[in-house]
Formats: structure tokens, C-alpha cells, sequence
């Protein structure tokens, strides 16, 4: 009846099923992603958008709306994966490492529960974009949703990984402002890596200089400063993975991408086996010591 | 050979870095049998219990529950053990039907037996009224009672307590003792551990471990004649067998997190 050693696919469901039941019950998480879009899209967007103007001929409230995606899905995917540590030491997780249920089937259930939580959190942006000006069309959406997915695996998986190597927790704050925000400030989600930066007053580019810097893989809409990030900040925003799957999620939304697409696409594809195996694996080890 | 004991033990060891938590322990707990696992904080009890219930690999010896060696085959193991911990491994922000339906699917019920097995698991708990609260509402005696119903749900051979009237009033103990003499009654084997000198005095068997070493074994009444004598308790024999020096002992991480969450926790909870 089994044929792939591992995968039970009602213990896969009820390890879902527990991770959405919280999430629908914990409405602090709604608010917090509902909150999150409020300050990052609409205040600061459109606030620091009004001394901006525009990144590459996106107003900085759109340049910034796939990072405020991404920051919603980082915090839900480690939220989820996080409460393993709680879950180890006084929760349900002692019950399931002690049962006959395969390991790998458990850590599946969480990491598609952490990605479905970080699938509906992803999307409380998009009830902005009309406040924003873009329009998403359906198949960008879609392609949204699956991007958003994959980063969500891989996220929870990142944060399990991390959680199994844990032992106390006294607070989500230093998740927050140690793994989140890093891997938020990094991603090249609130500033571009290079390009044109537009402002009140500034002379069209010329059309031959607009053609050079397109050449360079800058591309000028408009008029505005052609800018690029310190040597180190670019180090960290290529090293960075989440950097790779923001800018998939920016190109689908916006059709503006600035790092190879081959890169982008690899990570997005690559990335969730890999969070599937390093999971498992962790999970199992939280399994076999104390 | 064939072992037909619920528990053996054959120079069972393990230890943890310079720690040897557990030195040749060598230990038989028969079928039907309800037998008390004594010691001081620290003395092995819950390396023991981890090893049986396969959660740790054996260092050194060999352990077979119900014949199965708990190192070449820990799934058979698994499913005859029923365990209740010490503190509750439950999701409380889950349902009592909740957490026992996930029990039933990750023992591998069939469908179709699953709602059956946790509307009796309800009802052997007495929480009927209370079975679709969360679970962070009950008492903790509540708590205790659906997670022996849940332990028991998968119909297993043998039952670990580890310390199960730990923090309960004497009501909560009292009826929560009466369910374990109950299936005393109808021949399932218990080991439990426990720092409740009266509630050992009426096992069966009484093992006591003291510095990873089993150093006695027997009834109740055949240790205080053998270390007490007339008049004496088995808190007598437990003294003089493991001395009055106290075992104190660093906060574990799970004690870091009890404290944590007693405080009021976190929301990831």
C-alpha cells in the first residue's frame, strides 16, 4: 500500500491541518500581517514615495510591494517553524517523536502548514495594490502564488532547521530582529541594488545615455539619479537568498527584475527539495537527542 | 531465545558525554505487571524510560519490549508503548477531539475506526462536555486524563507514566489513580516513575535506581524486610538505600521553557 518509504499522506494531512487550525485560531497573526502591509506599503510607501518619487519608473510604494510580500512570508513561514522549539520541549512534538509515524511525513505536513500560512499572509498585500497603482493581472497572481509558495517551504524549512538547534526560547524578539529583519533588509525589498532614482525637477535622460545605461543593465525611465549600493551592501544582498526570490516575485508583479533570471528561477525551483531533505533531516535529529 | 517479558534489560547502558547516566542495568518488568521505577533526581529513570520508548540508542546492553529490541526494531516498539509525560505534550490551542484525532492518525488507525476511538477516549476521560474547548482551557488534571485517554487510544501492551500525579490536588490524584488501578485490574502492564513513596508502596515491583546503577529490586514488602524491617516504609527503605544528601541539579531546557511559558509564554506557542 506504501510505496514510497516515508510519506504517509494522512499523517502529511493531520500535521497541515494542526498548523492551519492555529493559524486560523491566533488572529494576532491576521492583524500582524494586515498590520505589517499598513505601515510598510501605505505609510512608509507612499510617505517616503513623496520625497522619492520613482525607482526606475515604479513609485516607491510599488517598488516596495513584493518586499512587504516577502516580510509577511518570512514572518509567518518562522513564526510556524519557530513554535517547534515550544512544541519540543512542552508540546505536541513529544507525543509525535515517540509515535511510529515516519518523520519525514511529519516535517512535510509542517512545512506545506508553514507555507499555507505564509500563502494567505502573502496575499493580505495584494488587497492594497489598487491603493498603489498596480495592477496585478490573474496570471500574474497565479505566478505569485507559486513563488510566494516556494518561498514559503523554503522559509519554514530554514526556520525548522534553525529551531532544531535551539533549546529555550524566550521570545520571538530575537528572531525578529536577528534572522527576519536581516534577511528583509537585505533582500534588495526597500532599496535597488542600482538604477535610476527619480525626483521633482530633473531633466529627462537622454536618449543615447538611456541606451548606454541599458547596456550596463540599468534601465532609466524618466529622469531621476542613476544609483548603486556600496560594494559590501551588494555582497550581502547577492548572498542572501531571499534577495533571489524577492526578485522573482518583483519581475512577476512588476516585470522589473535586477539579478539573473537563471539565478532567480534556480532558487525558486531548487530551493524547496532542498528546505524538504534539511528539514527532515533536523526534525529527525530533534528526535534522537533529548 | 524468545523473551516473553513486557520489559528486559540485559546491561543496558548510555551515557551522555563524561555522564554515564545509565551503567548495566539489567531489568525485567513481567506482563501484567505493575511495577514503580524509584530514584533521585538525576539517578536514570528518564534515560531508562527514553531508551525503552527508543528515543535514544543504546550505548551499551540491550532492551526488548514485548520481545522487540528496541534497537533493531523501534517501530514494533513504538506501537505497543503507550506513553503519558511527565508534563503535557499537548497543543492547547487545539480541541481534546483534536489532539486525539491526531493521535489516531500518527498510530495509523484506519479511517473509519478513528472517530470511534476518540468519542471513547472522550468518553473514558469524562471530558464529554469539554471536548471541543481548547485544550489551554482545562485544569491540569483535565489535561492529565486526556492525555492517559490518548495513551491508551491505540490499545497499547504497555503503559509508561512518567510521574503522573505530579502537581495534581488530591482530588485530581485520587481520581486519576483510580483509572491506573483500573487497568491494573484488567491486566495491562505499568511502568511508571515516580517521587510518591505510597503510590509506589502499592506496585507490584519497585525498582530503584540511584547513579545510573539499578541498586534493588522487589515487592514493597520484600525490600523494607530486606533494608527496613518491622515497621519500616518504603520512604525508609529509599533513604537508606540512596542516602539524605540532596541532587540538585541545573535547569534543563525544558524546565527553561516550563518557567517561560508558567510566566506567560509567547504567542508562537
Amino acid at each position: 500500500m506504501n510505496l514510497l518509504p516515508g510519506i504517509a499522506p494522512a499523517v502529511i494531512l493531520v500535521m497541515w491541518r494542526r498548523e492551519v487550525l492555529r493559524y486560523v485560531r491566533d488572529t494576532s497573526q491576521l492583524f500582524g500581517g494586515i498590520s505589517r502591509t499598513i505601515l510598510w506599503l501605505v505609510i512608509l510607501g507612499l510617505g517616503l514615495g513623496a520625497a522619492l518619487r520613482e525607482i526606475e519608473g515604479y513609485t516607491y510604494a510599488q517598488f516596495i510591494l513584493p518586499g512587504v510580500i516577502t516580510l509577511n512570508v518570512l514572518f509567518a513561514s518562522m513564526q510556524c517553524a519557530i513554535a517547534l522549539i515550544w512544541d519540543r520541549q512542552v508540546g505536541l512534538l513529544r507525543e509525535v517523536v515517540i509515535s511510529p509515524a515516519p518523520m519525514l511525513s511529519v516535517a512535510l505536513g509542517k512545512l506545506l502548514g508553514g507555507a499555507t500560512i505564509a500563502l494567505v499572509q502573502g496575499i493580505i498585500p495584494f488587497l492594497f495594490t489598487p491603493l498603489i497603482g498596480v495592477e496585478v493581472t490573474l496570471a500574474a497572481f497565479l505566478l505569485a502564488l507559486v513563488v510566494i509558495f516556494s518561498m514559503g517551504i523554503t522559509l519554514t524549512g530554514a526556520g525548522i532547521v534553525l529551531a532544531s538547534r535551539l533549546r529555550t526560547f524566550e521570545g520571538f524578539g530575537a528572531i525578529s530582529n536577528g534572522v527576519i529583519q536581516p534577511l528583509y533588509f537585505l533582500s534588495g525589498s526597500i532599496f535597488p541594488l542600482r538604477g535610476v532614482v527619480g525626483g521633482v525637477g530633473f531633466l529627462d535622460i537622454p536618449e543615447h545615455l538611456r541606451v548606454e545605461l541599458r547596456q550596463l543593465g540599468i534601465y532609466a525611465i524618466g529622469g531621476g539619479w542613476v544609483v548603486q549600493l556600496p560594494v559590501w551592501l551588494q555582497v550581502l544582498v547577492y548572498a542572501n537568498p531571499v534577495s533571489y526570490m524577492l526578485d522573482t516575485l518583483r519581475f512577476v508583479l512588476l516585470d522589473f527584475r535586477q539579478l539573473p533570471l537563471a539565478l532567480d528561477l534556480g532558487v525558486i525551483l531548487l530551493s524547496p527539495p532542498l528546505a524538504v531533505i534539511a528539514s527532515a533531516h533536523a526534525m529527525k535529529r530533534m528526535t534522537t537527542s533529548r | 531465545m524468545t523473551r516473553k517479558n513486557a520489559v528486559e534489560t540485559a546491561g543496558l547502558s548510555h551515557r551522555y558525554g563524561d555522564v554515564q547516566a545509565l551503567s548495566e542495568v539489567s531489568l525485567e518488568i513481567y506482563e501484567g505487571e505493575f511495577f514503580a521505577l524509584l530514584g533521585p533526581n538525576g539517578a536514570g529513570k528518564t534515560t531508562l524510560v527514553n531508551l525503552l520508548m527508543t528515543l535514544l540508542p543504546p550505548d551499551g546492553g540491550q532492551a526488548w519490549v514485548l520481545g522487540h529490541d528496541v534497537a533493531k526494531q523501534p517501530e514494533a516498539v513504538r506501537r505497543l508503548l503507550g506513553v503519558v509525560f511527565q508534563d503535557p505534550a499537548l497543543d492547547d490551542r487545539l480541541t481534546a477531539v483534536e489532539n486525539l484525532e491526531i493521535h489516531a492518525v500518527l498510530y495509523g488507525l484506519p479511517r473509519r475506526r478513528r472517530a470511534e476511538a476518540v468519542q471513547r477516549a472522550v468518553a473514558w476521560a469524562a471530558l464529554e462536555e469539554a471536548a471541543k474547548r481548547l485544550v489551554r482551557t482545562y485544569s491540569g488534571g483535565m489535561k492529565r486524563r486526556l492525555e492517559l485517554a490518548r495513551a491508551l487510544l491505540h490499545d497499547p501492551r504497555l503503559l509508561i507514566l512518567d510521574e503522573p500525579t505530579i502537581g495534581l490536588d488530591p482530588q485530581g490524584r485520587l481520581n486519576l489513580w483510580e483509572r491506573i488501578s483500573s487497568l491494573r485490574a484488567n491486566g495491562m502492564t505499568v511502568l511508571m516513575t515516580t517521587h510518591n513513596l505510597p503510590e509506589a508502596e502499592t506496585c507490584d515491583r519497585v525498582g530503584i535506581l540511584d547513579r545510573g546503577k539499578l541498586i534493588a529490586v522487589g515487592s514493597p514488602g520484600e525490600l523494607i524486610a530486606a533494608n527496613g524491617g518491622e515497621g519500616a516504609t518504603l520512604e525508609d527503605v529509599f533513604i537508606a538505600l540512596t542516602g539524605r544528601q540532596l541532587r540538585d541539579e541545573n535547569a534543563t531546557a525544558r524546565d527553561l521553557m516550563v518557567s517561560f511559558a508558567r510566566r506567560g509564554g509567547e504567542h508562537t506557542r
